[in-house]
């Protein structure tokens, strides 16, 4: 099952530059551990030490919100996933 | 259910009158409030072509139809005036809890005409309105202002007020309430142009709502919404002082004046940092994210200096544009800006400027007052600060504001004048970010990050859809940023708030505070924005404002952009014009930038129609 995965300005440098890429899983969860086993720089900004996502980070499921349980959240063929960090502005 | 369109209070400070009016459904049903009702109001009630700092000029206070009640991030305030810096529509927010004040006083809208024969200020309480002698206070800075009245006028009390710099009517005077400010556009200057140097409301807290029951309701669901979002729980941390993590590490962290994307040293200046110095944290009324961080200077030369801040644009300000990786002194300039009422951006990026200018040649040690603005030299930016408040020597050039400060030198310094219609850019290069950089070049009042966030561009935000950062194709995204900002803030809704997942109740809730049920369509709130920001380009057309202005400037459509490590390397902003064909299409506006007929009769603003024929003519 081939997800899109796409990755915020903030975390391509962690990425090799990458902005987007396909993995394959049924959860979020396991396309994010897909991600990082790619990526190893960005684990620790995808998960905290409890395996969870760390405050700040968002994702997005063809465009909707996919907080809470975020990574327990099915995922299906064709589905873009989005990384993003929270808005700060300021 | 009964009907709650809000009270104006109306002040002449040349006659001394005073009174109170109700806003009419229509004008509710169609503006709802706070940015939407200024906009309306102002362009009913100027004429075009007054001096900005004379005495047709007025300026409006306006909170929003959810303030003073229990729903979080809902009760900041605005000033809208027509600004002195740009000459354009003006809109500047503010937190704290004057917003709140002003709803227990019974007032959505302080309208303020006129100009005083003396300097004044104006006491309000729930009895009545009193234009009082300031000449005590007058010349003090905003901290010794708000002490006074404190002081005179019971603890229940709340102020907005100037600085030094707004009675000097410094271009970008801001005006400030407890440490919070609305600093951009110069609306302190206007305040100071009529002899006001404060608005003290007295009151106790009392709300009037259309729906009580139905609004309970919802603002509860509204607080436990937002009490686990991430989002609130990130900012609630940080606030914004680690915005600058993201954005150096992007490369758009505007360095010596926007030349380049990252900052020498700048792990010194990482929200990290910043955490090590902070003592505490305040918020605006009725907010648990209290993002307000309060840093102390515990030694070296600015041992002493105490701020709640500097937020991110803050910290920008006071580190980028001279390259200098002083936390310390950012927060040193930071709390001098607010003690003496200056907007922070505008002031780091006109002594940006001046840094430039002295390494060009274009001013000389005998123009500076004997200072050295060399790159890496913050003692210089401090003294700059102190001389622009009070328009001492060269601080009365750079009181201008870059624009003006650079036509007046006629030296070729107009290149390094980094700036829209007028006002100074803020903390993100738009040659890195660039629909952030087209959202400065067509806001209605200049170059504002906050007029229409770019999310997209920055964080990666998949909505409306995602972008690539460098492309000048997302004319529709910027357009949809600029609209949702315009109806968010006639709540008006902290703009930190919008990531925290409670948006879809913002307008039953409105809904339930006014008593007009066509705000529960979110396909209406968008028109609401849309009309907004129809009516203030109508308004900015009206002043001579047309294509022409809607620019960036020359440097990043000439020169490309050096990041230093990273990606974006040689970007530059190249299909300016392409873009702006594509935003005014999407728009329904002329190649002019002028709103079409059409579009003005679709939105219901008929009544701008005569004015928009007269430019075009």
């Amino acid at each position: 099952m081939s997800i899109e995965i796409n990755i915020p300005p903030v975390l391509q440098a962690l990425a090799g530059d990458v902005r987007q890429i396909n993995v394959t899983g049924s959860t979020v969860g396991e396309c994010l551990e897909e991600l990082v086993k790619q990526y190893p720089r960005l684990k620790p900004r995808l998960f905290n030490q409890r395996g969870k996502l760390p405050n700040g980070i968002n994702i997005f499921i063809n465009g909707e919100n996919a907080y809470p349980e975020t990574l327990a959240r099915r995922v299906k063929e064709g589905d873009k996933v989005h990384i993003s960090y929270i808005v700060l502005g300021g | 259910m009964a009907l709650n369109t809000g009270k104006i209070l109306r002040v002449n400070l040349t006659s001394g009158k005073v009174n109170t009016e109700t806003v009419p459904e229509k004008i509710a049903a169609d503006f709802i409030g706070g940015r939407g009702y200024g906009i309306r109001y102002l362009y009913e009630e100027l004429t075009p072509g007054i001096d900005p700092l004379g005495d047709k000029n007025k300026l409006l206070m306006l909170n929003g139809p959810l303030a003073g009640t229990m729903a979080q991030a809902v009760s900041r305030w605005m000033t809208c005036t027509r600004s002195p810096l740009t000459g354009a529509f003006a809109r500047s927010v503010c937190g704290a809890d004057f917003g709140a004040w002003m709803k227990f006083a019974g007032y959505e809208i302080i309208i303020i005409e006129g100009k005083a024969d003396r300097p004044v200020y104006i006491h309000l309480t729930t009895e009545g309105c009193r234009i009082l002698d300031a000449g005590e206070i007058w010349g003090k800075d905003t901290k010794e202002t708000q002490g006074w009245l404190t002081q005179n006028h019971g603890k229940n009390t709340r102020t907005a007020c100037i600085g030094p710099a707004g009675e000097n009517l410094v271009k970008y005077a801001a005006v400030v309430s407890d440490r919070r400010t609305a600093g951009r556009c110069g609306t302190g200057a206007v305040m100071g142009s009529k002899n006001l140097k404060a608005v003290a409301i007295t009151a106790q807290r009392k709300i009037q709502l259309a729906d009580p029951e139905a609004y309970d309701k919802l603002a509860r669901e509204q607080v436990a919404t937002i009490r686990d979002n991430p989002g609130f729980l990130n900012h609630k941390e940080w606030g914004t002082t680690s915005t600058q993590d993201v954005t150096n590490a992007i490369g758009i962290y505007p360095v010596r004046n926007f030349r380049y994307g990252q900052l020498t040293d700048y792990e010194k200046i990482a929200g990290e940092e910043y955490r090590k110095l902070r003592v505490g944290d305040m918020g605006c009324y009725s907010c648990p994210a209290r993002c307000g961080k309060v840093h102390t200077v515990k030694s070296g030369t600015y041992a002493g200096a105490h701020s709640e801040g500097p937020e991110y644009e803050s910290i920008w300000a006071f580190t980028g544009p001279i390259e200098s990786s002083s936390i310390e002194a950012s927060i040193a300039a930071d709390q001098l800006c607010d003690d003496l009422g200056l907007d922070t951006i505008s002031t780091g990026g006109s002594i940006g400027f001046a840094y430039e200018l002295y390494e060009k040649g274009l001013l000389k040690k005998s123009d500076t007052d004997g200072l050295e603005l060399i790159y890496g030299k913050h003692e210089p930016m401090v003294a700059l600060i102190k001389k622009i408040a009070h328009r001492e020597g060269i601080g009365n050039l750079l009181a201008e504001g870059t624009m003006r400060a650079a036509a007046s030198m006629d030296k070729g310094a107009e290149l390094y004048a980094i700036h829209v219609k007028g006002m100074e850019l803020p903390a993100y290069e738009p040659r890195g970010a660039k629909s952030q950089g087209y959202n400065y070049a067509t806001a209605s009042i200049g170059a504002s990050h906050c007029y229409g966030y770019a999310a997209q561009d920055i964080f990666g935000s998949p909505e409306p859809h995602p972008t690539d950062r460098f492309s000048e194709e997302n004319a529709d995204v910027v357009i949809y940023n600029q609209d949702n900002t315009a109806w968010h803030e006639c709540g008006v809704a902290c703009a930190f708030s919008g990531g925290w997942g409670w948006m879809d109740l913002f307008g039953k809730m409105v809904a339930a505070a006014r008593g007009i049920d066509k705000y529960t369509d979110n396909a209406y709130l968008a028109k609401v924005g849309e009309r907004m920001f129809n009516l203030e380009r109508a308004f900015n057309v009206r002043e001579g404002f047309n294509r022409k202005q809607d620019t960036l400037p020359k440097r990043l459509l000439t020169e490309p952009l050096h990041t230093r490590k990273a990606p974006g390397e040689g970007q530059i902003v190249s299909h300016q014009d392409e873009f702006l064909d594509k935003y005014y299409r999407l728009r329904g506006w002329t190649k002019d930038g002028i709103p079409a007929p059409e579009k003005l009769k679709a939105l219901g603003l008929d009544f701008a129609l005569k004015d928009i024929t007269k430019s075009r003519k």
